[in-house]
């Protein structure tokens, strides 16, 4: 009987040390992917940091506006330019364009099978 | 082992020489069997329990995480100075930190301290050899030897292979909209400590306690929005860098706040310095001249007195005071700028500006009731904002009826610039004084610190009359069609050599837009300005710090989000009308 308590015991001090052994090597490498994604991160972060600090360097309004006064054409846009959405005119009604370039002469062209200008109802399906 | 057979052994009767043996090694009546067995026992639980602390560590340190790693990754940034990003109100970055390699020795451990200075002195050529050396020699655990090298430049140091140096990277400060923002976010120093501005205010507010304890690692601190505009910050710069050129100025100043919350838009003082190289900020020219300079801020004060007046009750706007011949106070004669000659009315007094009707205004409100006034409008005392600089009004040592003549038309009280702001603010916003801020700020907060110091009435009569003014007065320079500008304008003369001169003026103008409901109030102000050609010889306000106004108003009202209005009624029917209709 105790025999037996042996063997399991030193069967499972065995294993036991295996999976230890195991478990320590890969936390070792998990600790060290997660320093160097730490690492990473800190980089990447840095750099975008740097990055953000050119972007509203290139953004400063001194800078752009000294670049529209060299290479553009434009002007200040004076107070009577600007108006409000709800003095916009009426959207004028829609007239729907026929199809062809020239729509008289694409009627024309269709033949005499129309006695007037209506559509033919092959034309209205299509 | 003979005489000790195994425990399952039965004790069977030993021959006589080991039984003596036997009770002689284990005492008399011992059965060893159970003996054995109960140490095996003892063993068994020894060996469980120690398995039970390996177990129950296991676990306390997969729950628990481990403090080692998470500074592992630190370590290489020891100097832990970093800052909150500073942001204007659109999110634009205003201030920032970018990680720059510093080089230091441990001059304990160096070699050759000459062979080590000559090659750092020609790989870095701005750095002090004689500082170097005197640090490499000094036998300290660690010396810097130059901070916020280029990567180049570390990577040609690192070639040198002197023994005992090492890169640290540190949080360096840059400022990517440079002079743009200068006064208003100040700077730090060489440590990334805030001395001044908004960087200043943020060590004071719990920042360098962080950077004691040495907690200011990482950069996700919360980023600081202020209440400036960056795009209104730059037009406004823009225009009164034009304006110092063509007035051939001493200096321009001019600021933008939100009426309703006291939040400041934009604050510009040119000359004004860059940031990232804080030594131009000890140039005394280039100080900021809205919260450090204190102004005699001459006729824009009137407004200050004729609100006094009419909000005292004594005056209304048909009053009518005397200015046909100047006013005679013990040997001094108070003349207005722009004489009529005749009995004025309050509006008439506005728009012409006239010394002498602001002065017998204040006079029949009485000196205390003047005192107690500018008072309760925050003039007699420093304002403090976020801003650690500030500067104390200069009073008159003692304050007389020839006092109170003087500073009804704004002589003989010295005030910073953003003091009278905040006060012109009050009175067009319908009475409620707001302190000014560079924070972002509500409506609703603004609310509960707002403090009523005249009635609503008075307000709408005070619009009423900054509109006239640019109906018809001084202002009509900075009349842009459609936003409906108001304002005061204001000229003093400058005290040279304890004497008023004659030709050195200190300009100053106050717009409201809209003012029949205003939003925005801007200050231009104008230092020794020059008389040219377009001004007919005049250094008044009106030709300069006016018309730079109109400019200014032109370019930032679009941005503000004021929507133009054509075709609006003139000031008597708009105000003056709608504000009996609504009370």
């Amino acid at each position: 009987m105790l025999r037996l308590v042996h063997v399991l015991v030193v069967a499972a001090l065995v294993f036991a040390a295996a999976d230890v052994y195991k478990i320590k090597f890969d936390s070792t490498l998990q600790a060290e992917r997660v320093a160097k994604l730490r690492a990473e991160i800190r980089r990447e972060r840095d750099l975008i940091a740097s990055l953000r600090a050119t972007w509203s360097e290139l953004d400063n309004p001194e800078r752009l506006q000294g670049l529209a006064q060299r290479h553009l054409a434009l002007k200040p846009v004076e107070t009577t330019q600007y108006d409000a959405f709800d003095k916009l005119p009426d959207r004028p009604p829609q007239v729907v364009p026929p199809r062809g370039d020239d729509p008289i002469a694409a009627i024309i062209g269709r033949g005499g099978d129309i006695a007037t200008g209506s559509i033919p109802a092959t034309a209205r399906g299509r | 082992m003979q005489s000790a057979p195994s425990p399952e052994a039965t004790p069977a009767p030993l021959p006589r020489r080991p039984r003596l043996l036997h009770r002689l090694l284990y005492g008399r009546n011992v059965d060893r069997g159970a003996k054995a067995k109960a140490r095996v026992g003892l063993a068994i639980v020894a060996f469980a329990a120690v398995y039970a602390v390996i177990a129950v560590r296991l676990v306390a340190l997969a729950v628990i995480p481990d403090p080692h790693g998470a500074r592992r990754g630190a370590a290489q940034d020891a100097v832990a100075t970093a800052r909150p990003d500073i942001q204007d109100r659109n999110g634009e970055i205003l201030a920032t930190d970018v990680k720059a390699p510093s080089l230091f020795a441990e001059a304990r451990k160096i070699v050759d301290v000459d062979e080590a200075v000559e090659l750092l002195s020609a790989t870095l050529p701005d750095i002090d050899a004689a500082e170097a050396r005197e640090r490499l020699v000094s036998k300290r655990g660690f010396v810097w030897l130059k901070r916020e090298i280029t990567p180049k430049q570390q990577l040609e140091v690192h070639r040198l292979g002197i023994p005992s140096l090492g890169f640290l990277d540190e949080n360096k400060r840059v400022y990517p909209n440079g002079r743009e923002v200068s006064h208003v976010i100040g700077h730090v120093n060489i440590d990334n400590q805030g001395i001044a501005g908004m960087e200043r205010w943020l060590d004071t507010h719990g920042l360098a306690a962080l950077h004691m304890a040495g907690l200011a690692t990482d950069r996700l601190q919360r980023p600081v929005e202020l209440a400036l505009d960056v795009r209104v910050q730059h037009a406004l710069r823009d225009e009164l860098i034009v304006a110092l050129d063509k007035f051939k100025a001493k200096a321009t100043a001019g600021l933008v706040t939100d009426v309703r919350t006291g939040e400041i838009v934009a604050m510009v003082s040119v000359p004004d310095y860059d940031p990232n190289n804080p030594r131009e900020a000890l140039d005394p020219t280039r100080i900021n001249r809205l919260t450090t300079g204190v102004y005699e801020m001459g006729s824009t004060f009137k407004a200050l007195t004729l609100a006094m007046a009419l909000d005292s009750g004594k005056v209304s706007l048909a009053s009518t005071f005397d200015a046909r011949v100047p006013l005679r106070f013990g040997k001094f004669d108070i003349h207005d700028f722009h004489p009529q000659n005749r009995v004025l009315t309050v509006p008439e007094i506005f728009t012409y500006s006239s010394n002498i009707g602001a002065a017998r205004m204040a006079l029949a409100v009485g000196v205390e009731q003047h005192k107690a006034f500018l008072r309760k409008l925050g003039q007699l005392d420093r304002l403090r904002t976020e801003l650690p600089e500030s500067a104390e009004p200069l009073l008159p040592k003692r304050w007389g009826e020839l006092n109170t003549i003087t500073i009804a038309f704004g002589h003989g009280l010295s005030v910073a610039p953003l003091q009278s702001v905040m006060a012109v603010g009050a009175l067009v916003n319908g009475g409620r004084m707001i302190p000014p801020t560079f924070l972002k700020r509500s409506e609703e907060e603004a609310r509960a610190l707002a403090v009523q110091v005249i009635k609503p009435e008075t307000s709408d009569k005070m619009r009423y009359l900054m509109r006239l003014n640019a109906e018809k007065g001084t202002a009509t320079k900075a009349d842009v069609k459609g936003y409906y500008v108001g304002g005061k304008t204001g000229t003093s003369d400058k005290i040279v050599g304890g004497r008023y001169s004659k030709t050195k003026v200190l300009t100053t103008f106050m717009a409201i837009m809209p003012a029949d409901k205003p939003r925005y109030l801007l200050l231009i102000m104008v230092d020794e300005p020059q008389a040219t050609a377009d001004t007919h010889g005049f250094t008044t306000s009106g030709w300069n710090a006016v018309p730079v106004a109109g400019k200014v108003i032109a370019r930032i009202a679009p941005i503000l989000g004021l929507e133009p209005r054509f075709d609006l009624p003139p000031a008597d029917k708009l105000i003056l009308a709608a504000g009996k209709d609504a009370r």
